[in-house]
């Protein structure tokens, strides 16, 4: 199999039930003040851009996986990480 | 999981004569936690003295308060935040941080400094690389982790203290097998302000309750009982984030709502949330209170009355004020855009009584609440206490003794802490004196002339083998400290940290602890005047060495008086006391060797005092130009952080050491307590005073040689170590070494 580059968005946020006091900050300071009254929730995330080498996007997710955990890019306690494949270059 | 054992519950159903229903169960299983209620230790917390002529407010609230003349006062208050730490390292130490001002603030006085002592698993290890027994794929993940807590929690702690512009100007460190996998993370806060702005404490039927700050939302639920629980992995929910914005907000409300003589009662919430907040502030001021759940602010509009009640989000405070001062203080709330509501009332029959939706949904009397039926814990001394002191340890003499040196000073115990408080803001304030890395503590300007030094300190190798001497050991290099730096000292903090309770020998070690506070603050007549106790610091391998830390703050009463560590070239050095060959718990033995045995070293109270008041008057008639205390290392560690310190050569003659070792090695290792290190550029007038004192044993050991001069030990007319400045500084700076390349 041919190696391709895929693109790969890693969204880093905290778990649901965990704050966020960015984003409600955001909210409270920002959003509301200004009167966009339908917006009714925001929560901050981490986003990494990501360019990787890989035979097909499985592997590719795996191995952005796999660098996450091995790094501690994310603490897993805290926050949920979820890898996209955008698409192959 | 039942939150409160069968006894509990018993207790519980019979002074109610009813069956408690499920909100009332969590309130109060919340605030019968080990910790918040303190069950297992508080019949030996009672026995600390806590009197003294300066004590405004011993051991027991929010935060010790010690008048420091003028009208002036200082808070001062202790806490750990270990079991949050060790699953979030960067929000667990940083909402510690906060945790520890709001008692502060609680009292009525603002924080202008914080402290931490942080222990944690090895970063590195000198025999792993020569020796494939510890060079494991096991061990460099386990020192992989340490590393990331370490980072991570020196991150928090620095974050929330920059964030909020309070000084963190001090601590200490400590890398021990035992905290692998886990950390102790304690913070300590000192405040300061005028005596008369202290919160009364005073209320009255009528007055109302202020709920402000955050929103109470799911954050922290079960936070307290999961601090008294050993560390599982399901118990990861109790995750806290920090928001020190709005701490800084809470800050400036409390400042200016004191300073209109808004505020009758202040407490923070902390550790089981609104309920030990509302029952311990009931029971305390024997006043009832009726509170209406529906009007706490919350971020999820469909929470449990038991949610809301033992949530513990972080930054929220708790005010009471007179009705009429209502719109006065709703005004600063506003001005600072802090949310906040009216959530009770102030009322003469000492229930605390929830309602929400007008319907009572929970009524019981507070102290009942408040005051959790106290357990007797039985007791037991260790086997393995007495089997490790007896235990044959052969440890073979050096034959480089220039490499052992090296290896110590790059112990990240001992190594230089550059790397961490180089993280932290420690001048904003403009009150620090003495800064971190300069002193063996750090000073401190209160007003016009008067300083304050402060410093913590803990050693949980000794304290395992032996936790009473152990304990005298840390009392006595907290002192030390404290002396070194020419203050007088004033107070005691202590934090206890162990193992589960209810193992007795884990139980045996902390009375052996809390007794040698006791011996020592009556001895030397330092009253204790604030602390904490941990417990359940265990994880799968085990429970944690006993830990406790101790906090020392003395006060410095002129400017001239402030002294420094590090001497300059052409002093001559002098020892204070003598060194015993108690080689048990001491970092030669065990980051070098990596054994664990033999006999600890002991504290003699007598010498111990005598040598202290030796230094701080010879601080005070200038006759030093530096002073420093022998603890971890020993004297061969000390002398070289002294040399390093000034980057200057010195020159030492160890047979001028008055010792009675039997060994070269012991004799530059050995951990004896009560030690000085000494320089003078005056030798004639030092000694002449020297000689006044009674059963004092010092000795001229050696000279300050030239800027970037060796590091040198004479024995025997040999030279037996000559190590480059330039060498000593790069071993001396491992921590940075290793988290630089982490």
């Amino acid at each position: 199999m041919p190696i391709k580059e895929f693109n790969v968005i890693v969204t880093i946020e905290n778990k649901s039930f965990i704050n966020d006091p960015e984003g409600e900050t955001i909210y409270r300071d920002l959003i509301l003040k200004n009167k966009y009254n339908s917006i009714k929730s925001v929560r901050t995330a981490k986003v990494l851009k990501l360019i990787v080498d890989a035979t097909n996007p499985k592997e590719a997710k795996v191995r952005v996986k796999k660098m996450c955990e091995e790094l501690r890019i994310f603490n897993p306690v805290v926050s949920n990480c979820q890898i996209n494949i955008i698409s192959d270059k | 999981m039942e939150i409160l054992t069968k006894s509990e519950l018993t207790h519980l159903k019979n002074v109610l004569q009813r069956e408690p229903n499920s909100l009332e169960k969590e309130i109060v299983g919340a605030q019968w936690s080990e910790h918040c209620s303190y069950k297992s230790s508080k019949k030996y917390i009672k026995l600390l003295p806590k009197k003294g002529e300066r004590i405004i407010q011993g051991a027991g609230y929010d935060a010790g308060v010690i008048d420091v003349g003028n009208g002036y006062v200082i808070t001062i208050h202790i806490e750990s935040h270990n079991h949050p730490s060790a699953v979030e390292p960067y929000g667990g130490a940083a909402t510690g941080v906060g945790g520890i001002i709001r008692d502060i603030i609680s009292m009525g006085t603002m924080p202008i400094v914080l402290l931490n002592a942080l222990r944690f698993g090895h970063i590195y290890s000198p025999y792993a690389s020569n020796n494939n027994k510890f060079s494991s794929r096991k061990n460099n993940e386990l020192y992989s982790h340490s590393k990331w807590l370490l980072k991570n929690v020196v991150r928090g702690i620095s974050d929330y203290g920059n964030c909020i512009g309070i000084p963190t100007v001090g601590g200490e460190i400590e890398f021990d097998e035992s905290f692998a996998n886990y950390c102790l993370v304690d913070v300590a806060a000192i405040g300061f302000g005028k005596k008369e702005n202290l919160i009364k404490n005073f209320i009255q039927e009528g007055d109302i309750l202020i709920l402000a700050g955050s929103l109470t939302g799911r954050d922290g639920i079960h936070g307290a009982s999961f601090a008294s629980k050993k560390l599982a992995e399901e118990n990861r929910s109790a995750v806290q984030i920090p928001d020190p914005f709005m701490e800084k907000l809470l800050i400036e409300v409390t400042r200016e709502a004191i300073q209109k003589d808004i505020l009758k009662a202040v407490k923070d919430l902390g550790g089981g949330g609104l309920s030990c907040c509302l029952s311990e502030t009931s029971a305390n001021l024997n006043k009832g209170f009726d509170i209406d759940l529906g009007k706490v602010p919350v971020k999820y509009n469909e929470m449990e009355p038991q949610e809301i009640m033992i949530s513990e989000s972080q930054e929220r405070m708790m005010y009471i004020i007179s009705k009429n001062k209502f719109s006065s203080f709703a005004k600063i709330l506003k001005k600072y855009e802090v949310p906040f509501a009216q959530i009770g009332t102030v009322k003469n029959h000492n229930n605390l009584v929830i309602h929400k939706n007008g319907k009572t949904i929970a009524k019981m009397p507070s102290h009942l609440i408040a005051f959790a039926p106290l357990l007797n814990r039985r007791s037991r001394k260790p086997k393995y206490i007495h089997d490790l002191r007896i235990k044959k340890i052969s440890v073979g003499v050096p034959n480089d003794f220039n490499e052992t040196i090296l290896n110590m000073l790059a112990n990240p115990t001992i190594a230089f802490k550059n790397w961490i408080f180089q993280q932290f803001d420690h001048e904003i304030g403009l009150r620090t004196i003495v800064k971190p890395g300069i002193s063996d503590s750090a000073v401190i300007k209160l007003y016009d002339d008067k300083f304050l030094v402060a410093k913590l300190d803990g050693n949980s190798k000794l304290c395992y083998l032996d936790p009473y001497q152990g304990t005298l050991s840390c009392l006595s290099e907290a002192r030390a400290n404290i002396i070194s730096s020419g203050g007088k000292p004033i107070g005691i903090i202590d934090h206890l940290q162990f193992g589960n309770p209810e193992n007795p020998e884990i139980f045996w070690s902390f009375q052996k602890s809390i007794k040698a506070i006791i011996d020592f603050s009556r001895f030397n007549k330092i009253p204790i005047v604030g602390g904490k106790v941990s417990f359940y610091n265990e994880t799968k391998n085990g429970p944690i060495k006993p830990s406790p830390v101790i906090g020392m703050v003395g006060l410095i009463e002129s400017m001239t008086s402030i002294s420094k560590t590090n001497p300059s070239s052409g002093d001559t050095l002098y020892i204070l006391g003598t060194t015993s060959d108690n080689m048990g718990g001491s970092e030669y033995y065990q980051f070098l060797n990596g054994l664990t045995g033999g006999s600890v070293p002991k504290v003699h109270l007598d010498i111990d005092l005598i040598n202290s008041n030796v230094i701080l008057k010879i601080i005070e008639e200038n006759l030093i130009s530096c002073s420093h205390d022998c603890s971890k290392g020993g004297l061969s560690i000390a002398l070289a952080e002294m040399a390093i310190g000034s980057n200057c050569g010195i020159s030492i003659e160890l047979d001028k050491v008055p010792n009675n070792c039997k060994r070269l090695d012991y004799l530059l290792f050995s951990e004896t307590p009560s030690r000085f290190i000494i320089g003078t550029e005056n030798e004639e007038k030092l000694e002449k005073q020297l000689s006044n004192f009674k059963n004092l044993t010092y000795s001229k050991i050696g000279k300050v040689t030239n800027l970037r001069d060796d590091i040198m030990f004479m024995s025997k007319g040999k030279k037996i170590i000559n190590i480059e400045m330039e060498i000593a500084k790069k071993y001396f700076d491992k921590i940075s070494f290793i988290m630089e390349n982490y």
